[in-house]
């Protein structure tokens, strides 16, 4: 086990290497210029600027200065925020972030647990209908679909919960439920076809044939092993749960680290783009691994170490 | 007793005749064979969710086709004195509770107040006076339109590279796999807004940028696939009688992988539909006039207090195509590998 963690700690390492040189590279093939007044700046200005940012270095030099400071944990500063660290402002950025993803994450898992299980214990009932009825509307319906049909209806309409912005628990309820949306369909999804798989295993027929409750077999059979694959889902939702951050935040006007990202695009801010890109990166390398080491604990049939691939 | 022997004797040698004896018929096929295809269309049939998805998708086409021509408005015709008209349907317009008689949310006959008593916009127009409904289907034309070759892409390099892998497997299968661990590594929508910074923004970087990381998916499913078909008898059966590679991969594995490859494609094409509405949303989609479901939509954020009309239409038919594929999707999978329905 610790020479398989060990191995994949290498690896993503590795990874995560090449993706912040892929990064770097990128952004320098990008068009355009950081500097937001570069049409009243002089000549001299504009020299001065780079020599300042160290454009003007050629770019193996930049490059290798750019990963000397990111080895040692320096991000750079942004070129529009008057030379703050990049690491500062994502430090200040990732408060409401974090709070909203991992409330629509705990939310949501909640939720689509509990409509998976019920629809496998009443399958092929209206309720087991229903909730799948719920899963490919959750899966299908793009989550800024519902964030605006959200504001428009709850917002606007009926005045019963905050438009957009950042202030307090009622300003959370609308985005955790466009981003939690494609959560609880996923998991609702496969809880089902996990359980209904788990209903129909031998030892389920036996734990009933000893005498068992049936809301014992449920709680501690059934629901028990049909609750681990789920994990192997994890990987693919936190990518749902970034990809939801940049639209919502964008949409609710949060004051967060995606909102953040899809600025600093559209402004050309190349620090903030390579900090936040990275930042996202290293957050799915290390959620990816913590799933594969989970599961690998949970399920000891899967044989982690020793195994090729 | 008696009688019943007598009733026997009525029964007359002339009443029988020997029967056939024909090998040859033993073995004839009364019906019709049903192969994999006509099987797999049969249980479709059965599946009322995939049918329905199969009707809107093309009900969805059809108007993408034709919509922007069935009116005399084209989507980059401006108007600026008749920005922002609510929607107004001809006959429809009567019924009011459909809001489609071009009373906006204020309550004025938007039409009335601006001169144009006599036009008739379905969806309404937008801030600068263009017909919303031309510009919907042509939005939603150019949105399939990227979805579906994005998906081609996907498919052909995935088929590719996860059929080389699986097929000749050992060191070439090694390095193709190593590659695609690294790309997996990376959050795909991060690399479509890098590459979309780079090339710029138009149709065809849009569809470049899905395809980056798009197709890897594909050629997982195909690498696992032909792996577990490779080693099955009847390919060995066919290499014993002395079939080339080509004729293996061509005329046993990919039509046994097939299956999986329209059901992953099935799946692709939403995919890309939403990718490509949430690069618009964020601003790095296509460029007015020109537009898509999603710049559709993101225009009409803009106004959505006042003006909700903007937002609504594209937005129920975004979700229209996207339901409907998902549905079809799961209908296909199920059609395809029965073993796999729950």
């Amino acid at each position: 086990m610790g020479r398989y963690i060990g191995g994949r700690i290498i690896s993503m390492l590795i990874t995560f290497l090449i993706i912040a040189s892929l990064t770097f590279f990128l952004m320098k093939l990008l068009p355009g210029t950081p500097f937001n007044n570069q049409d009243k700046l002089t000549e001299t200005q504009i020299v001065q600027l780079n020599d300042k940012y160290g454009l003007n270095d050629p770019v193996p030099v930049q490059y290798f200065n750019y990963m000397k400071n990111l080895l040692s944990g320096d991000l750079g500063v942004s070129f529009q925020q008057d030379g703050r660290e990049v690491s500062t402002i994502i430090g200040e950025r990732i408060g409401p972030s974090a709070y909203l993803g991992l409330q629509s994450l705990v939310v949501g898992t909640i939720i689509g647990l509990f409509l998976g299980i019920i629809a496998a214990l009443k399958h092929n009932s209206f309720l087991d209908y229903g909730t799948m009825v719920i899963a490919v509307l959750g899966i299908s319906i793009p989550n800024f679909v519902i964030a605006g049909l959200m504001q428009y209806w709850l917002g606007v309409k009926w005045q019963l919960l905050p438009v957009a912005y950042w202030d307090g628990f009622a300003y959370t309820i609308m985005p955790t439920i466009a981003i939690a949306s494609i959560v609880v369909a996923t998991i609702a999804r496969f809880m089902r076809t996990e359980m209904l798989e788990v209903l129909g295993q031998d030892y389920i027929t036996t734990a009933k044939a000893k005498g068992l409750s049936s809301t014992a077999v449920v709680i501690r059979h059934t629901i028990r092993n049909a609750s681990i694959p789920i994990i192997t889902i994890m990987g693919p939702l936190v990518v749902g749960l970034m990809t939801g951050t940049l639209v919502i935040e964008q949409i609710f006007v949060i004051p967060g680290l995606g909102e953040k990202f899809v600025n600093s695009i559209l402004t050309n801010d190349f620090p903030i783009i390579m900090g936040t890109t990275l930042f996202f990166s290293l957050l799915f390398i290390v959620v990816i691994l913590l799933v594969d080491i989970m599961y690998g604990i949970i399920d000891p049939r899967i044989r982690l170490a020793g195994g090729k691939g | 007793m008696s009688m019943k022997q007598e009733k026997l004797h009525d029964i007359s040698d002339d009443m029988f005749q020997p029967a056939k004896i024909d090998s040859s018929e033993n073995e004839q096929i009364a019906r019709e064979s049903t192969g994999f295809w006509k099987d797999a269309w049969r249980r479709l049939k059965k599946n009322p969710g995939a049918i329905t998805g199969l009707v809107i998708i093309v009900a969805i086409i059809l108007l993408a086709i034709f919509g922007p021509g069935m009116n005399e408005h084209s989507y980059s015709e401006q108007e600026l004195t008749r920005a922002k008209l609510p929607a107004r349907v001809p006959v429809l317009e009567n019924i009011s509770f459909l809001g489609v008689n071009g009373v906006d949310i204020r309550g004025t006959d938007q039409y009335e107040a601006k001169g144009y008593e006599d036009e008739y916009f379905w969806f309404g127009t937008d801030e600068f006076g263009r017909d919303q409904w031309t510009r919907v289907w042509q939005g939603t034309r150019i949105s399939l339109f990227i979805a579906a070759a994005a998906a081609f892409i996907d498919f052909v390099i995935g088929v590719a590279y996860g059929g080389i892998s699986a097929y000749y497997g050992g060191r070439v299968d090694n390095i193709l796999q190593r590659i695609i661990e690294v790309l997996v590594g990376i959050p795909n929508l991060i690399l479509i807004i890098l590459f979309i910074l780079i090339f710029e923004p138009g149709i065809f970087s849009i569809i470049l940028a899905l395809s980056v990381t798009g197709w890897i998916g594909m050629s997982r499913i195909v690498r696992g696939q032909v792996l577990k078909l490779k080693s099955q008898e009847f390919v060995l059966a066919s290499r014993t009688l002395g079939a080339t590679s080509g004729r293996v991969i061509g005329k046993h594995l990919i039509p046994n992988v097939l299956g999986q490859i329209i059901i992953t494609t099935m799946f692709t094409i939403p995919n890309a539909i939403f990718f490509e509405a949430f690069l618009s949303f964020i601003g790095l989609g296509l460029r007015p006039p020109e537009a898509s479901l999603g710049s559709i939509i993101n225009n009409g954020f803009k106004s959505l207090q006042i003006y909700p009309h903007l937002v609504l239409w594209p937005s129920i038919i975004i979700s229209l195509i996207m339901i409907a594929f998902n549905l079809l999707g799961d209908g296909l999978r199920d059609a395809f590998d029965p073993k796999l329905r729950k």
